[in-house]
């Protein structure tokens, strides 16, 4: 069963980018569990694979809209889909980085791989629920889903 | 001890023989060198008594030559002038000889006194100054007067130095032979004291070498010591360190505590210091009490290790890669004796983050083991449709917790907000899952009602608080699905052991009996629990129209655990007032003409009107002043307020505030009204009055 400093672990090195990178932080909006089928998604995602200890995947997944809000907070003004897609991987090279810190060698972190489209197909472990998180910042939501078993 | 004693006799022999062989070494050489000036002193004293030797002779012949001169009438200034040079440089040899460093043997006193016998007759011939010639005419150059006097005293003292030259020069020449029998003496004694000294040096090197002998190896059997010692410290697991009478930890470590506390200097360091920034200040102050202790004399070594406060410290320190990890440490404490009682306190650290873990997960999974057991027994007692049903509607109450989590909040009111509804939620599920005995699914709702109970105390809510909540939630979901599972099998094993008695029962259970049994089976149950006696009697429950079935459950789940708890007295306290000790609860449904009616009773305590309002005022739904102008009527409606309970101590039954305001809310929501009449010590009764359903209506028209 996942721990809770685990998923803690994933929500702070969420939230941390945004203090970080817009000097504006995140706050964490109510979590809950998506019991059946894969999670919704945003226009971008980044994702990494996880094995060792758990076993599974965790993504940060954003509208364009709050991409954009945050690279103008970031003061770039290259607005394009490759850029868009570049932010969402740094977020999740931040979640990646939080996790090798706090857990070490017990968890295999993969490089992480980016999606784009609502409809984009995330590869969900077999049988694991996966808590949603959604990550407020200023009016746009995000979601970090952790589906670990 | 031993090592340090044999260093210390060690070291005082080699001060002792350095002390005694320069003393030695000192007196030789100061003696050596007054040998050597006394010596040299005799050698000058012996070339003057040689040179002294050849005066006596040299006087006689200075007078013989005078004599001659005054007898010839030929000059003799010259001879008196050499005469008395002679004189005046014996005089002042023999006196400076005498007188000398060198100790001049007895004959030189001899030779002085014989010397100073010349003086009478020398002195009148050194004292003449006149002409001792007179020149005449007839006689050419004759003696004057005080020539001839001249002449007298020369030829005297003539005579007198011939008779007494020899003896003179005698007596120096054995002042001669004295002198250098002295220098052999002397030089035999400097030969005998450098022979002395070259032995004293050789026992001085010989005893320099040996202490160096023995001081090295003594060095090298320190050193490989402090080797040894130092391969102990660098490679034993744990940390160790000594602690003074000032709770500082000393000079030498182990390199262990390097690794453990994340610091390389511990000279020095205050032991309250090494634990500031890890631990709580409440143990940092029992820890600094117990070390306090440990230096009292009277302290008993194995009752103070019973006592230890840092015996399993959990630690947050550095894991090396820029996070911190949990880690748990064990100290321990030995007193170090010393001749004035306790010397040191010897502390060992150890990292038992791994045997504490594996105990954890040997007793997690023993609980697992005992829980699952539970969990099979169980789920053995429960009819499995009435399982079945139990899971559907858990799964859906859960599922209904998941969509108020769901709904998006950002604000504390809107998380607030979240936390009524899952908690009523919550309660139900729980509520059934105890009636059903299936207290592995009762025991995780009861900790996710805990947690909501948590989160309403806290001052600002945020969704990070929530992580616990859902992640409580996952296991709960998880373990619906295991029960789930197990009754399946359970159920197709009962169907294949009993074919014959599952074809007789045929159309199933009644859902209505299948409440009465749920009933009487939580009424056994929460007697037991709280040592209660009391019959349930259910009458009429086969009316009951299927609309109503779930609501109606629920309430008489709720109702009972109320009686239960809070109706029922113990017997003892029902002899006291001579009522039966077995306490009774009614349930009667029927049928009335605009509906039906439900009534509960039980023949316990009743309500008293003050204590509810007190108990109210307590949990702040009322004040004291809206308490004081209640009428009992106003009273009895409190337990109906959300929030309300009289039972101060959580319990699984009862006590959490919410129950009667859930019961009558669903009673509100199926159209019905809800009455409380009590009398004090003597009964509680609810009254249910419910709408016709149109399966009534139908029937009715039948």
């Amino acid at each position: 069963m996942l721990q809770e400093h685990e998923l803690k672990t994933f929500v702070e090195g969420t939230t941390n980018y945004f203090e970080v990178a817009a000097q504006q932080p995140a706050t964490v909006g109510s979590p809950y569990l998506v019991t059946d089928g894969t999670p919704a998604v945003h226009d971008y995602t980044g994702i990494i694979t996880i094995t060792g200890k758990r076993e599974g995947i965790v993504y940060f997944t954003a509208p364009r809209a709050m991409l954009t809000v945050l690279l103008m907070k970031m003061q770039e003004s290259d607005f394009s889909h490759e850029n868009m897609r570049d932010l969402v991987g740094e977020v999740a090279n931040t979640i990646s980085g939080n996790a090798r810190r706090d857990f070490g060698s017990e968890f295999i972190i993969s490089v992480p791989s980016v999606v784009s489209g609502e409809k984009s197909e995330i590869p969900l472990a077999p049988g694991a629920r996966s808590f949603v998180i959604p990550i407020n910042w200023r009016s746009h939501s995000a979601k970090l889903v952790v589906s670990l078993k | 001890m031993s090592v340090s004693g044999a260093d210390r006799t060690r070291k005082l022999l080699t001060v002792g023989v350095g002390t005694v062989l320069i003393v030695v070494m000192g007196a030789v050489l100061i003696a050596g060198f007054r040998l050597a000036t006394q010596m040299n002193a005799n050698v000058a004293a012996l070339q003057t008594a040689s040179m002294l030797q050849t005066y006596p002779a040299a006087l006689a012949q200075h007078l013989t030559s005078l004599r001659d001169r005054l007898e010839a009438r030929a000059y003799a200034g010259q001879a008196l002038a050499d005469l008395r040079t002679t004189v005046e440089s014996f005089d002042r040899d023999l006196k400076r000889l005498a007188s000398g460093p060198a100790e001049g043997p007895m004959q030189i006193d001899q030779a002085m006194m014989l010397w100073r016998q010349y003086a009478p007759v020398l002195e009148p011939v050194l004292a003449f100054n006149g002409q001792p010639y007179i020149d005449t005419d007839e006689a050419g150059s004759v003696l004057s007067k005080e020539g001839l006097e001249h002449y007298a005293d020369v030829k005297r003292a003539h005579l007198f130095a011939r008779e007494n030259a020899d003896r003179l020069q005698g007596m120096l020449a054995a002042v001669a032979t004295g002198l250098q029998q002295q220098a052999s003496a002397q030089a035999n004694r400097l030969r005998l004291l450098l022979s002395a000294g070259v032995i004293a040096a050789l026992v001085l090197a010989v005893a320099a070498a040996y202490f160096q002998i023995t001081r090295a190896s003594h060095e090298r059997a320190a050193r490989e010591a402090q080797e040894q010692t130092r391969d102990i410290l660098r490679t034993v697991k744990e940390g160790f360190f000594l602690l003074d009478a000032q709770y500082r930890i000393g000079s030498v470590w182990s390199d262990a505590l390097t690794r453990l506390f994340g610091r390389q200097n511990f000279a020095g360091l205050p032991f309250e210091e090494l634990l500031k920034d890890l631990v709580p200040a409440s143990t940092l102050a029992t820890a600094m009490k117990y070390i306090k202790l440990l230096w009292g004399d009277r302290a008993h070594e194995n009752l103070m290790k019973s006592i230890n406060p840092l015996g399993q410290l959990e630690v947050q320190v550095d894991n090396g890669r820029g996070g911190r990890e949990t880690r748990y440490l064990q100290f321990d404490f030995h007193r170090v004796m010393g001749p004035k009682g306790v010397k040191h306190v010897l502390v060992s650290v150890s990292d038992i983050t791994s045997n504490v873990l594996l105990a954890r997960e040997l007793q997690e999974s023993q609980e697992n083991a005992s829980n699952q057991l539970d969990m099979v027994l169980g789920v053995l007692h429960v009819d499995p449709v009435q399982l079945s049903t139990f899971l559907d509607a858990t799964e859906a109450g859960l599922q209904l917790i998941n969509a108020i989590l769901k709904e998006p909040a950002r604000t504390d009111a809107e998380f607030r907000k979240k936390l009524d509804g899952l908690f009523r939620e919550l309660h139900s599920i729980k509520g059934e899952a105890s009636a059903l005995n299936l207290m592995s699914i009762a025991t995780r709702v009861h900790a996710l009602e805990d947690a909501v109970s948590e989160l309403k105390k806290r001052a600002e809510l945020s969704g990070n608080d929530f992580l616990p909540l859902v992640l409580k939630l996952d296991e709960l979901m998880a373990h619906i699905k295991t029960v789930r599972e197990l009754g399946t099998r359970l159920a197709t094993l009962r169907e294949s052991a009993l074919p014959a008695r599952g074809a007789s029962q045929g159309g199933g259970v009644d859902p209505n009996e299948e409440i009465s049994r749920t009933l009487h089976s939580l009424a056994d149950r929460l007697a037991a629990e709280h040592h209660k006696r009391f019959k349930l009697a259910i009458n009429g429950l086969s009316e009951m129209p299927a609309a109503y079935r779930a609501t109606i459950k629920d309430v008489l789940i709720q109702m009972l655990r109320n009686a239960a708890v809070h109706g029922i007295e113990p017997a003892e306290v029902r002899r006291a007032s001579a009522k039966d000790d077995i306490g009774n609860v009614r349930v009667d449904f029927r049928r009335v003409s605009d509906g039906y009616e439900l009534v509960f009773e039980d023949d316990g305590v009743g309500l008293s009107p003050e204590q509810l309002k007190a108990a109210a005022v307590r949990r702040g739904l009322i004040t004291s002043d809206e308490a004081a102008e209640m009428d009992t009527r106003a009273a009895m409606a409190l337990i109906f307020r959300p929030g309300f309970s009289t039972k101060d101590d959580v319990s699984m039954d009862a006590g959490r505030g919410v129950g009667m305001d859930v019961v009558a809310r669903s009673i509100y929501a199926l159209g019905g009204r809800i009455g409380v009449s009590t009398q004090p010590g003597r009964y509680t009764r609810f009254k249910i009055a419910l709408p016709a359903t149109e399966e009534h209506a139908s029937t009715a028209v039948a």
